[in-house]
C-alpha cells in the first residue's frame, strides 16, 4: 500500500516535471518563430505590410463621421463630414456641418474628382488646375485624396527601424519614389503598427526636409476594429496651421453599392 | 544774287542766328534720336513676339486658335509637313510643337505654365531657346522626362537641376495626366515673364503624356526675312486645305504688336509735328526780329526797284540757310548719338517690371530708318520755309514812302 502511494507521487511528480518542459519547448518555439516570421518581414514583406496596413485603415468599405477642425493663427472651425469609401479607389464625401455648408460634396472615382455646391446647384469636374489646390480650406489638397493610393504604387518601401509604442511594434518605413512617379515628394517615412495601424505619415521634399506630417493617435476601438480616432495634419514651419480629422463613427462593411458613388448620389446625399 | 544776299545777311547777327540755329539742332537731333529709340523698342518687340514661340508664320488645326484645347490639335500633321518641305523657300526652318496649359508641382509650390513639347533638333534653329540654356543641357531627341524651365520659374519652386517637377493637365481623353520631370537645363530669356511661362520637354514626352499620338498643336515657320512672311503665308494658303488648317503670320498672330507698330508710326510723326510747333515759333520770331530791323533797307530796295516777289525769295533763302545748317548739324548729332548707343543701348533693367507688361526688352537699342531721318527733315525744312513765309510777305509789304518814314 504505502509503497504504491509513494509510486503514485513520484510519477505525479514526474509529470509535472515533464509538463514543465513542454510548456518551454512551446514557449521557446513562438518566440522562434515569431523571430522568424519578423526577419521574413524585413526581408520581403514591406510592400505587402504597407498595402495590408493601406487597407487595413480604408477597409473594404467604411462609412464614418468625421469632425474636421482647420486651425489657423486667427481663427478655427469646425465641418462635420459624412464620408463613404469603397476599396482604395472610391470615395465620397458630404458635409453636414455647419448648415452654411451643409450640402457640399466630393466625389473620387478612380484618379478624378467631381465637387458639388448646392447653392448653385452645379456638379463641377475638378481641372487639373485645383487638383494642388486645399480640400475646403484644409491642409489637405485634392491630390492627397484623389492620389490616396499613391503611397502603394508609386514608391519602393524599406524598414528603417522599429519603435516600441505602448508595448506594441512600430515599423519605421522610408518610403522613396519610384525613379519616374508623378510625385511631388522626396521621401515619405510611415510608421505603422504591428495590428498595421497607420501611426504617422510623413512628407518630406527633395532635400528629404520634412514639410508636412500626419499622425493619427488616441487608438481606440471604432466600428469594431483598433482605429486611430485623432488625425493631425500639420505643415512643418508653421506652428499654428494644422487640420484635424476627429472621427466620431465608423461603420466598416463588406461592400457598398456602385451606385452610391456616382453624380447624382454627390447631389442628393444620402441622410 | 539771293544766296549772297541771305547768307550776309544772317551772319550780321551772328548771336541771334546761332542761337536760332541751336533751336534747329536740337529739334532735329530730338526728332532723330528719340524716333530711332521708338523704333528700337518697337523692334524689339517684334523680335521678341517671333522669337518668343511665334516665328513668322504659324499652321495650326481650324479652331485651335480660338480655344487651344488639346482636342483641337493637329491630328495628321505628316501631309502638312510634307506640303511644307515642298513648297516652303530652301532657306526656311520649321518647328513642330506641342503646346498645353499645365500646372507644375513639387513639394512645396504650384503654379500654371505653359508646357511645349518641341523636337530639339528643329527648335533650335526657330526660336530663342536653343540658344538660351545659360545651365544644365539642352534637350536630347529621345528624351522621355527631361525638362527645361526658366530661371524665374526655378527661382519661385526653389529647384534647382536634377530636381523633379510634376506637371499635371487634361489629356485627350479629357482625364488628368501627370507626370514627373527631371529639370536637365535651365534657360534665360529677354523676359522674365517668358522664364516663367515655358517650359520645355521634347515632343515625344508631350504626346505620350497627353495620349496624342502623333498630334501636335502647331507648326511654326521662321523664315530668312520676316518681310516676306505675308507672300509665303499666301503661297501655303493655297496648298493647305483651309477647311481644316490655319495658315498665320506674326502680323495675325501678335495683334498687340501690330497694332503698337501701327500706334508708332503714328506717334513718331506726332512727335515730329509737336517738336516742330515749337521751334517753329521760335523761327518765326527770330526772321520777324530780322525783317523788323531792315525795314528801311527792304524800303530802298523797293525804291531802287526790287519787286516784292524777289524780297519774299531773299528772307525765305534766308530761313532756307538757317534752317539747313540746323538740320545738318542737328542730323549728324543725331545719327552720332544713336551710333555711340549702339553697341550698349540704353539700360532700363530698373524699370523692367513695368515695361515687361507690354512686352518691351530690358536694354533699347536705337533703330535707324532712313525713312524716318527724311521725313524729320522734310517736316523742318517745308514747315520751317511754310512759317517763314509771314515775316517775308510783311517784308514784300513795306513800300518805299513807310519804309522811309521809319526811322
Amino acid at each position: 500500500m504505502r509503497s504504491r502511494v509513494v509510486m503514485r507521487l513520484v510519477s505525479r511528480e514526474g509529470k509535472v516535471r515533464y509538463m514543465r518542459k513542454r510548456v518551454a519547448l512551446i514557449l521557446s518555439f513562438i518566440v522562434a518563430c515569431f523571430f522568424f516570421f519578423c526577419g521574413t518581414l524585413h526581408a520581403i514583406d514591406v510592400e505587402d505590410l504597407v498595402r495590408d496596413a493601406v487597407n487595413y485603415y480604408r477597409g473594404d468599405a467604411s462609412f464614418s463621421t468625421v469632425d474636421m477642425t482647420i486651425h489657423r493663427p486667427g481663427w478655427e472651425r469646425t465641418l462635420t463630414i459624412k464620408a463613404w469609401t469603397k476599396g482604395q479607389k472610391d470615395s465620397l464625401f458630404t458635409i453636414v456641418a455647419p448648415p452654411k455648408d451643409n450640402g457640399n460634396g466630393t466625389l473620387k472615382r478612380g484618379k478624378e474628382m467631381w465637387m458639388f455646391n448646392p447653392k448653385v446647384n452645379r456638379v463641377i469636374k475638378l481641372p487639373p488646375s485645383m487638383m494642388s489646390q486645399s480640400w475646403m480650406g484644409s491642409d489637405f489638397s485634392n491630390n492627397d485624396l484623389a492620389k490616396s493610393d499613391s503611397i502603394i504604387e508609386d514608391y519602393t518601401h524599406k524598414i528603417t527601424g522599429t519603435e516600441i509604442h505602448d508595448g506594441k511594434k512600430v515599423y519605421v518605413i522610408t518610403s522613396m519614389p519610384k525613379p519616374d512617379a508623378p510625385v511631388v515628394w522626396g521621401m515619405q517615412k510611415l510608421k505603422v503598427r504591428e495590428d498595421l495601424i497607420f501611426l504617422s505619415q510623413e512628407f518630406y521634399d527633395e532635400d528629404l526636409l520634412l514639410v508636412k506630417a500626419m499622425t493619427g493617435t488616441e487608438i481606440q476601438m471604432l466600428g469594431g476594429k483598433l482605429f486611430p480616432k485623432i488625425w493631425k495634419m500639420q505643415k512643418t514651419d508653421k506652428e499654428e496651421e494644422y487640420t484635424v480629422l476627429d472621427y466620431g463613427e465608423i461603420v466598416f462593411e463588406e461592400s457598398l453599392p456602385d451606385d452610391l458613388f456616382t453624380i447624382s448620389s454627390l447631389k442628393n446625399p444620402r441622410r | 544774287m539771293y544766296l549772297q544776299l541771305a547768307w550776309r545777311n544772317i551772319w550780321r547777327n551772328p548771336r541771334r542766328t546761332i542761337v536760332i540755329m541751336t533751336a534747329v539742332v536740337i529739334g532735329v537731333w530730338a526728332m532723330i534720336f528719340l524716333g530711332a529709340l521708338m523704333r528700337g523698342v518697337s523692334a524689339q518687340m517684334v523680335k521678341n513676339g517671333i522669337a518668343t514661340l511665334t516665328g513668322h508664320i504659324q499652321i495650326h488645326q481650324r479652331g485651335f486658335r480660338n480655344d487651344p484645347v488639346i482636342e483641337n490639335s493637329m491630328h495628321e500633321p505628316e501631309m502638312v509637313e510634307a506640303l511644307l518641305a515642298e513648297y516652303l523657300p530652301s532657306d526656311a526652318r520649321w518647328s513642330p510643337r506641342v503646346r498645353v496649359d499645365a500646372i507644375a508641382n513639387n513639394a512645396r509650390h504650384s503654379g500654371g505654365l505653359t508646357l511645349v513639347g518641341i523636337d530639339p533638333e528643329r527648335e533650335a534653329g526657330v526660336s530663342f531657346i536653343g540658344q538660351a540654356v545659360v545651365k544644365g543641357e539642352y534637350l536630347d531627341a529621345g528624351d522621355e522626362y527631361g525638362i527645361i524651365v526658366g530661371q524665374a520659374l526655378v527661382d519661385k519652386f526653389e529647384t534647382k537641376l536634377g530636381r523633379k517637377l510634376v506637371f499635371m493637365s487634361q489629356d485627350t481623353e479629357r482625364d488628368i495626366a501627370s507626370r514627373a520631370f527631371r529639370i536637365r537645363g535651365v534657360f534665360r530669356a529677354e523676359m522674365e515673364a517668358t522664364e516663367k511661362q515655358y517650359a520645355f520637354i521634347t515632343k515625344g514626352a508631350a504626346q505620350k503624356m497627353l495620349k496624342l499620338g502623333a498630334g501636335i498643336s502647331e507648326i511654326s515657320i521662321l523664315l530668312a526675312d520676316y518681310e516676306d512672311a505675308e507672300s509665303v503665308a499666301d503661297n501655303l494658303k493655297e496648298v493647305i486645305p483651309p477647311d481644316s488648317y490655319e495658315v498665320e503670320t506674326w502680323r495675325e498672330l501678335l495683334p498687340l504688336v501690330t497694332a503698337v507698330l501701327k500706334m508708332y508710326d503714328w506717334f513718331i510723326y506726332i512727335w515730329y509735328l509737336v517738336i516742330f510747333i515749337a521751334m517753329g515759333f521760335g523761327i518765326v520770331n527770330t526772321i520777324l526780329m530780322a525783317v523788323f530791323e531792315r525795314i528801311r533797307e527792304f524800303g530802298l530796295f523797293r525804291a531802287l526797284g526790287m519787286k516784292p516777289l524777289w524780297i519774299v525769295k531773299e528772307v525765305l533763302t534766308e530761313s532756307f540757310f538757317l534752317l539747313t545748317l540746323g538740320m545738318i548739324i542737328g542730323s549728324g548729332l543725331g545719327l552720332l548719338s544713336i551710333h555711340a548707343l549702339a553697341d550698349t543701348g540704353i539700360d532700363l533693367s530698373a524699370l523692367s517690371e513695368g515695361l515687361e507688361f507690354v512686352g518691351m526688352s530690358r536694354v533699347i537699342y536705337p533703330v535707324i530708318i532712313i525713312r524716318d531721318i527724311v521725313v524729320a527733315n522734310l517736316v523742318v525744312l517745308v514747315l520751317g520755309i511754310a512759317v517763314s513765309a509771314y515775316p517775308a510777305i510783311k517784308a514784300a509789304r513795306f513800300t518805299p514812302v513807310e519804309a522811309m518814314a521809319r526811322t
